[in-house]
């Protein structure tokens, strides 16, 4: 209850500073808004010289896209700053400030930065989500509502788990940003059926950096075309994982600190 | 208040090799350079004690309040601070601690410092009739209220230092770490930073613990000094001390009657009889006397400077601060080069990085 509270507290700040530079928010959502629009451009360009994209109709390809723009936006908006510690904290010694107040470092790194960024693709995704649900007819159930927002907060699980696990390696080498941008990449490709890429790509994107449980496999079993025990079950399992994982990475990476400088 | 026992870090880097050539090599080798930065350190701090902590660059000053602040995990040895140790229980020492770094602020850079100091209020769960209390003493000694409403990153350096003091105090701790708190300020912000330590060490005996380059910082506020040099304890004791082991020399400084004619030898021979090291020349306008106070007394050279000549006005200098620091490196490193154990060490073979 503190820990909300102070995180409140914090973002009230955040949104005070972002204030002072409205102009560059402006850009920044606008930019990956943009983004966003350029993707459902391409599925757009691609579905007008092919008719079908192994079996996947150009509206569920859509209904995809729009779903996996909601964990990966929500998790831009809220732990952006793990991109931060992975280019420069550790580098130049920033992460000190974390540990010399009496809150866990961890709780600090996420509440010190809100990146209004990603509601572009929070709002790209919700438009491009909603269109697709329309033009398929898909009725709106209590059930599939339910399972959206377990599989966008186990999406968002992922994302954050893995990108944190990615950026504490920078308390070894310093700089691992390298690594974030190729799990990214690996992101990209989640935004598609898993059925289009070889072997293994898919063992990657599904077991390795899961990200295909961000988007494909949960937005697949809402389809119905997926079972929902793999599209959800491996969602949260996915997520707990991914997040076993960055803990490890994270607590044995606070012992390797060395600061920096003076 | 604070004990340190047998405190070491050293720093493990892979080895590198000069030159792109070597950069590649540096890759692919799996050879490792160990920096000690600090060497088996120990001392007791007491509580409502300020004491300055001197070194010169790269000397281990940082690294050690690194790790009794809890930022760093020793390699050997113990840090324990009000019965905590930093680096274990880092949440509970943080909150019993403040720490400031003059190089590199703690605030948030684009808040206003009301902001910034609201926060900290709400992170250390500060009650607000004890916030108003603190804030209004800090505004007393350190004058905030001309730049309360500024964002931090619109703040001149001094000003900057200032907030940065205010912030750390804001939960009064009982230890607060100045980690070269005057470093780049001008005359008058200097002043008013050590105003301000010393009105805080008075009203609420806070424990200070101070590195810094500026000697004149530890002469105007620390009793207890300790010395550091290549990461080892070359001294350990109260100012007063400091000066009665190694301040004995002393400068008569006299304007005299007939200055152009006078002639120096005879008084300098006299000097000399008294103290061997001692002597006396004539510099711009002045005569002046060097010798030794623990071989000879003051009242001896004056009677003799008196007899010599016809005096006008004269000073007596001790020696300066800056001079025992040098004094004090010098016969430490000449020691560990007539010792003993360091010639096999790789580490400080190694050096500083």
């Amino acid at each position: 209850m503190r820990y909300l509270r102070l995180y409140l507290k914090y973002n009230a700040q955040n949104v005070k500073s972002l204030m002072s530079y409205r102009a560059d928010f402006l850009m920044g959502f606008l930019g990956f808004l943009g983004n966003q629009l350029l993707g459902v451009a391409f599925i757009g360009f691609l579905f007008s010289a092919i008719p079908s994209l192994a079996g996947w109709s150009f509206d569920e390809i859509l209904f995809i896209y729009g779903f996996a723009q909601l964990p990966r936006g929500l998790d831009h908006v809220l732990t952006d700053n793990f991109w931060i510690l992975a280019w420069r904290m550790v580098a130049k010694g920033e992460f000190d400030r974390f540990l010399l107040r009496p809150l866990p470092p961890l709780f600090q790194l996420v509440a010190d930065r809100f990146q209004p960024d990603g509601f572009g693709e929070l709002v790209a995704g919700v438009a491009v989500l909603a269109i697709a649900w329309g033009r398929l007819g898909l009725n709106i159930s209590f059930g599939r509502l339910a399972a959206l927002a377990i599989a966008v907060t186990a999406g968002f699980f992922i994302y954050a788990g893995v990108k944190l696990a990615l950026a504490s390696l920078a308390f070894w080498v310093k700089n691992s940003q390298g690594y974030l941008f190729m799990a990214y990449k690996v992101g990209d490709f989640s935004m598609y059926p898993v059925g289009v890429f070889p072997k293994a790509l898919r063992f990657v994107m599904s077991f390795i950096l899961p990200f295909a449980f961000t988007a494909y496999y949960p937005a697949a079993a809402i389809l119905g075309r997926e079972s929902m025990a793999l599209g959800l079950g491996g969602s949260v399992l996915a997520a707990a994982a991914a997040c076993l994982v960055a803990s490890l990475a994270w607590q044995s990476g606070l012992k390797a600190y060395e600061s920096a400088g003076s | 208040m604070i004990r340190v026992d047998g405190l070491c870090k050293t720093f493990k880097a892979p080895k590198r090799f000069p030159g792109l050539r070597g950069a590649v090599k540096g890759l692919f080798s799996r050879e490792y350079t160990y920096t000690t930065a600090v060497d088996d350190v120990s001392f007791r701090i007491a509580e409502g004690e300020v004491v300055g902590y001197i070194g010169a660059n790269g000397a281990g000053k940082s690294t050690t309040i690194k790790m009794m602040t809890g930022i760093l995990t020793p390699s050997a040895g113990r840090v324990t601070v009000a019965g905590v140790v930093p680096y274990e229980n880092r949440m509970l020492n943080a909150s019993r601690i403040g720490v400031v770094f003059g190089q590199r602020t703690q605030l948030w850079w684009d808040l206003p410092v009301s902001e910034s100091l609201s926060l900290l209020r709400d992170i250390y769960e500060v009650k607000p009739a004890e916030y108003q209390e603190r804030l209004a003493f800090l505004n007393g000694v350190l004058e905030l209220d001309e730049f309360m409403m500024s964002p931090v990153r619109t703040l001149s350096l001094g000003q900057r230092m200032r907030a940065d003091l205010a912030a750390s105090l804001i939960h009064r701790p009982k230890v607060l770490y100045l980690d070269e708190p005057t470093i780049g300020l001008d005359a008058i912000v200097k002043e008013r930073v050590r105003g301000a330590v010393k009105e805080l060490n008075r009203s609420y005996g806070t424990t200070i613990v101070l590195t810094t380059h500026d000697l004149a910082d530890i002469e105007e506020l620390c009793r207890h000094i300790i010395v550091i040099d290549r990461g080892r304890k070359v001294y350990d004791g109260t100012l007063p001390e400091l000066r009665a082991a190694y301040g004995r020399g002393r400068t008569i400084r006299a304007h005299i009657a007939g200055f152009a004619s006078f002639d120096p030898a005879a008084l300098d021979a006299a000097l000399k009889a008294l103290d061997p090291g001692a002597s006396a020349r004539k510099e711009a306008d002045e005569l002046v006397a060097r010798f030794d106070a623990s071989a000879t007394g003051i009242a001896k050279v004056v009677q003799a400077l008196m007899a010599a000549c016809e005096i006008a006005d004269y000073t007596v200098e001790e020696t300066p601060i800056e001079d025992i620091v040098k004094r004090i490196y010098a016969e430490a490193r000449r020691d560990v080069v007539a010792g003993d154990s360091v010639a096999g060490d790789p580490a400080a073979a190694a050096g500083r990085i």
